[in-house]
């Protein structure tokens, strides 16, 4: 440091003297700041493609890995290294467009924490070893001469499609195993389970463009839900000036989608199937119903009078009625049922009750449209839930297993402590995981293989949502491994299907077999393809396929939902309902050693690198903390401490802390950064599809006596009356013409 | 594409002239004969000839005086160029279709070395490169900050093709800025490369002046 004291006021001044002077001269200095003559190496080609020319861009055309939507990517490379993704035009999914997420996917492939070289654990310690070191050991445990009890394998992976589904599931019946775990934090699985039940299929069409008012129960459709760059798409449509739908949003907590709609609702967490129904009763009375609806469902939504239901929801009868008449008069309506609906306690219910307002109100077959499936069903998504982290969880607790693999997913991070599934992976004999970093699993592991990133390997997706047509989107690399000791997934389970199996021989590596199955799927499913070897490659131009694929029909079952109670939270002095709730950017926390991702606002809050808890100002004053003070949120099962963020945007009686945060591993950008609230959630099911309700989980919060500065974009809520933005109020607006 | 500066270029004068009486043609066919000779003589009398600076350009001004830096192999730019009069834009081919000019693949370089000076010792080194499948790692000498967005393509779109100037004089052109690389082996820094010198050219030239043109 310079003993010279300056104080702001000397220094900007000799700035302004100083920098008048250098400002011309300093054109002329030497340009020796980023370089030297002869410091820098320039390696030129040795024999380029005619296409490369240093400097300019090529771009090829691939599949987004960030969420599990299936977005069509165009990679722009050069100088052999992939720079920016933008959106592939082509893809039905997208358009062309992609989310935050998918731009930061280079800052995944690039991470700086990436596992470059095998890991095994040896006296206790995770050493690196070479690949033939772990090969071995692989084969000792799992190869064909290993004398693996099959029954005893188990393989968690998150959702997976296309080639890489088919490969795990010979694998698995190569081995006799029938213990695949898909799993999700971020999933629709209630959604799905209710449309399948109901309208007799899955995975069902959601036309918002064609809606004119949309009640979206939790649905953070334009954040995390299914597909939300299709889903901001098809909105922006929907918002079109001339036809301005109307959005209504029933949550507790505001989410991304919440922030845009016309009329948010927070009402009382767990009772919006309730409202559901009260809407449905009210629409029936006044005959607003679009379908013939029986006497015996008609008595039975006579129990919900608009004065009970405003009772229990919390949410004022005009309100109800005003909802109602919205659906009404702004026909199509399309009732959509989210995360904190689904994974509540009577998440089927309640979902149940969004759907028979669906068919009350006439959506199924407008706003609501049959699926079309990818004809090849061995190639259709499995979409993973919380259900099967459950059943992993209670295998492991019953010593069921002797051989783990992990791929993509990192149960370690997500499961809450009341599953006991640190202690129960612990104890199993060999753990391999497949990672490309060094997440809170692979830390776990026996033996960790560091794959490829999802721009340096060869896949196939098949979206679990489809939209026009049934699309197979191939992932093809962008550039070059940047590791040279890791691999793609395909080829290590290539290298183990062959020890078993004649049928795998013939490919050197996944490539191979990929491009075999890929041209020798049937007419029937790619159309014709006079000359395989051009379908290929024409494929591969195109990123994607778009093909007919089976139309579903949609029924429609006309059934009022039972609740066995009316399961809602009286908020105490200190007692609250837990909202983990998670947000497009940081998803399930699986982005959180981004940079872009960190450093990027949470849509509502503007928080950046770190975790909050939300409170509502009301909660705030009775439990006297304000702005940055530290809280403890303590469960039945743990605790976590956080920093408090007050804003109205959430319900007085629930607290809400976002996904992603607290790692406790996954390298440098992500570890021990703020609090991770899956750890303490009690472990409570939905009752009818067994899932994980992660939203019912009630906690005491209590002060702490630390404070710390929250960080984030955005100094105040309020313009203060320095009127940046300028608004009149509607009524003035009808008074005035717009003139006053 | 005309530029505003004082002295027209021969060829955009020729076309005009062709459109004019017949005395005008002959005034001008006089001068070139005149300055043709004029070259001729200095090319004949001086022992080094400076590189004639094309007339539609003003030259930016300005020198440095770079090292001469150790290459893996000792390129010699003084055979291809003075004694070939192999054109810069034969081996530096990306320079008139992307940001940089580029360093010739190496394919480019066997492709006439297969069967040109093939025992030299420079072409030997070249050679067990070429047989390993590895490119020289050669060091860079001309370059700009990373804040600094330069173009040779626009630069040679302007100053060559839109100006109608003989493609085969083009080192007279990248001579501005890379110095008479047809005197030099391997590459030598002989201009600053610095704002300053950027600057005054633009403004002498009428090029941008916005800063956000190369600082973005």
């Amino acid at each position: 440091m310079s003993s010279v004291k300056l104080d702001r006021r000397q220094f900007l001044k000799m700035l302004g003297v100083g920098g008048a002077g250098t400002a011309l001269a300093g054109c002329d200095l030497p340009t020796t700041i980023t370089l030297e003559e002869g410091k820098e190496e320039v390696v030129s080609y040795l024999l380029p493609e005619e296409y490369v020319i240093p400097g300019v861009g090529v771009y090829f055309a691939s599949t987004c890995t960030q969420c599990n939507a299936g977005c069509g990517i165009h990679g722009r490379v050069r100088e052999g290294r992939v720079l920016k993704i933008e959106g592939n035009p082509d893809s039905p999914v997208n358009t062309g467009k992609t989310c935050m997420m998918g731009q930061a996917g280079v800052q995944t492939h690039f991470n700086p924490d990436r596992i470059t070289a095998p890991m095994m654990r040896k006296s206790g310690r995770l050493q690196t070893v070479t690949w033939d070191e772990a090969t071995a050991e692989l084969n000792k445990h799992v190869g064909a001469q290993s004398n693996l009890n099959g029954g005893r394998f188990a393989w968690v992976t998150g959702s997976v499609s296309g080639h890489q589904s088919v490969l795990i599931n010979e694998l698995m019946a190569q081995l006799g195993s029938t213990n695949h775990y898909a799993h999700e934090v971020v999933n629709a699985s209630v959604w799905s389970a209710v449309c399948q039940d109901m309208l007799g299929d899955a995975m069902p069409r959601l036309r918002i463009d064609k809606a004119g008012t949309i009640l979206s129960l939790g649905a953070d459709f334009l954040g995390t839900w299914i597909s939300p760059v299709h889903f901001a798409r098809e909105y922006a449509k929907f918002r079109s000036p001339a036809k301005r739908g109307v959005l209504v949003q029933v949550e507790t907590k505001m989410t991304l989608t919440g922030g845009n709609a016309d009329l948010w609702v927070p009402a009382r967490a767990g009772t919006e199937g309730i409202l559901a129904l009260g809407i449905a009763n009210f629409m029936v009375d006044r005959g607003w119903n679009k379908v013939e609806i029986p006497a015996a469902v008609r008595a039975e939504l006579a129990e919900y009078k608009i004065e009970k239901v405003a009772e229990l929801t919390g949410v004022a009868g005009s309100k109800i009625q005003r909802i109602a008449s919205l659906l009404s008069e702004r026909a199509p309506g399309l009732v959509l049922a989210g995360a904190p609906v689904e994974s509540s306690e009577q998440g089927y219910a309640s979902v149940s009750a969004a759907m028979l307002l669906n068919i009350i109100i006439g959506a199924v077959g407008t706003t609501i449209e049959p699926a079309t499936r990818f004809s090849e069903k061995a190639l259709q998504a499995k979409a993973g839930d919380t259900k099967s982290l459950l059943a992993f969880a209670k295998g492991l607790q019953e010593k069921r297993f002797d051989v783990v693999f992990i791929s993509g997913a990192n149960p370690v991070y997500t499961a809450p402590d009341a599953l006991k599934l640190v202690d129960g992976f612990e104890s199993v004999p060999f753990k391999v995981v497949f990672s490309q970093f060094p997440d809170e699993t692979t830390q776990k592991a026996d033996l960790v293989l560091p794959m490829y990133s999802a721009m340096e390997d060869w896949a196939t997706h098949v979206p679990a949502y489809q939209t026009d047509g049934a699309v197979l989107s191939v992932q093809q690399p962008l550039m070059e491994p940047l590791y040279k000791d890791t691999k793609g997934f395909g080829d290590v389970v290539i290298a183990l299907l062959k020890q078993r199996s004649k049928n795998y021989e013939q490919f050197p590596d996944y490539y191979a077999y990929l491009q075999t199955a890929m041209m020798n799927l049937p007419e029937a499913v790619t159309g014709p393809k006079p000359v395989k070897k051009e379908f290929w490659n024409g494929l591969l131009q195109k990123g994607l396929m778009v093909t007919k694929g089976d139309r579903a029909t949609l029924s429609a079952k006309l059934s009022v939902p039972v609740f066995a109670h009316a399961a809602h939270h009286e908020g105490g002095h200190d007692d609250f309902m837990l909202v983990p709730s998670a947000r497009m950017g940081m998803f399930d926390g699986r982005h959180a050693n981004v940079p872009w991702i960190q450093e990027a606002p949470d849509q509502i809050t503007k928080v950046v690198w770190d975790s909050w808890a939300e409170l509502h100002p009301e909660a705030a004053a009775k439990l006297g903390v304000a702005n940055g003070d530290l809280i403890r949120i303590a469960s039945e099962h743990g605790s976590i401490e956080t920093q408090v963020f007050i804003h109205k945007g959430i319900r007085p009686d629930v607290i809400g802390v976002p996904l992603g945060q607290g790692h406790e591993e996954y390298g440098r950008y992500a570890k021990g950064r703020g609090a991770n609230p899956l750890k303490i959630l009690n472990p409570v099911l939905e009752q009818k599809t067994g899932e994980l309700a992660m939203y019912a989980t009630k906690v005491k919060v209590s002060k702490t006596r630390k404070t710390v500065k929250l960080v984030k974009m955005g100094g105040s809520d309020t313009q203060a009356g320095r009127q940046f933005v300028l608004t009149v109020s509607a009524d003035k607006l009808r008074r005035t013409e717009g003139e006053g | 594409m005309r530029f505003k500066i004082g002295c027209m270029n021969i060829s955009s004068a020729r076309n005009q002239s062709t459109q004019r009486a017949g005395s005008g043609l002959a005034f001008w066919r006089g001068w070139v004969a005149l300055m043709a000779f004029a070259a001729f003589v200095t090319v004949s009398f001086s022992a080094r000839a400076e590189l004639p600076v094309p007339a539609h350009i003003k030259p930016p001004v300005g020198t440095h005086q770079g090292e001469k830096v150790p290459q893996p192999i000792e390129f010699p730019h003084n055979i291809h160029v003075k004694i070939n009069k192999i054109n810069c834009m034969y081996c530096h081919t990306y320079a008139r279709r992307s940001n940089v000019a580029g360093i010739p693949p190496t394919s480019k370089c066997y492709g006439c070395h297969k069967v040109i000076a093939t025992d030299k010792p420079r072409i030997v080194k070249l050679m067990e490169y070429w047989e390993k499948g590895e490119s020289p790692r050669w060091k860079k000498v001309h370059d700009v900050p990373d804040f600094v967005h330069f173009s040779h393509q626009k630069h040679i779109k302007r100053f060559v093709f839109d100006a109608d100037f003989p493609v085969e004089d083009v080192q007279q052109v990248c001579g501005l800025c890379h110095g008479e690389l047809r005197e030099m082996t391997v590459a030598e820094k002989k201009k600053p490369l610095n704002m300053g010198f950027c600057q005054r050219c633009h403004k002498a030239n009428g090029g941008p002046g916005d800063c956000w043109k190369c600082h973005k």
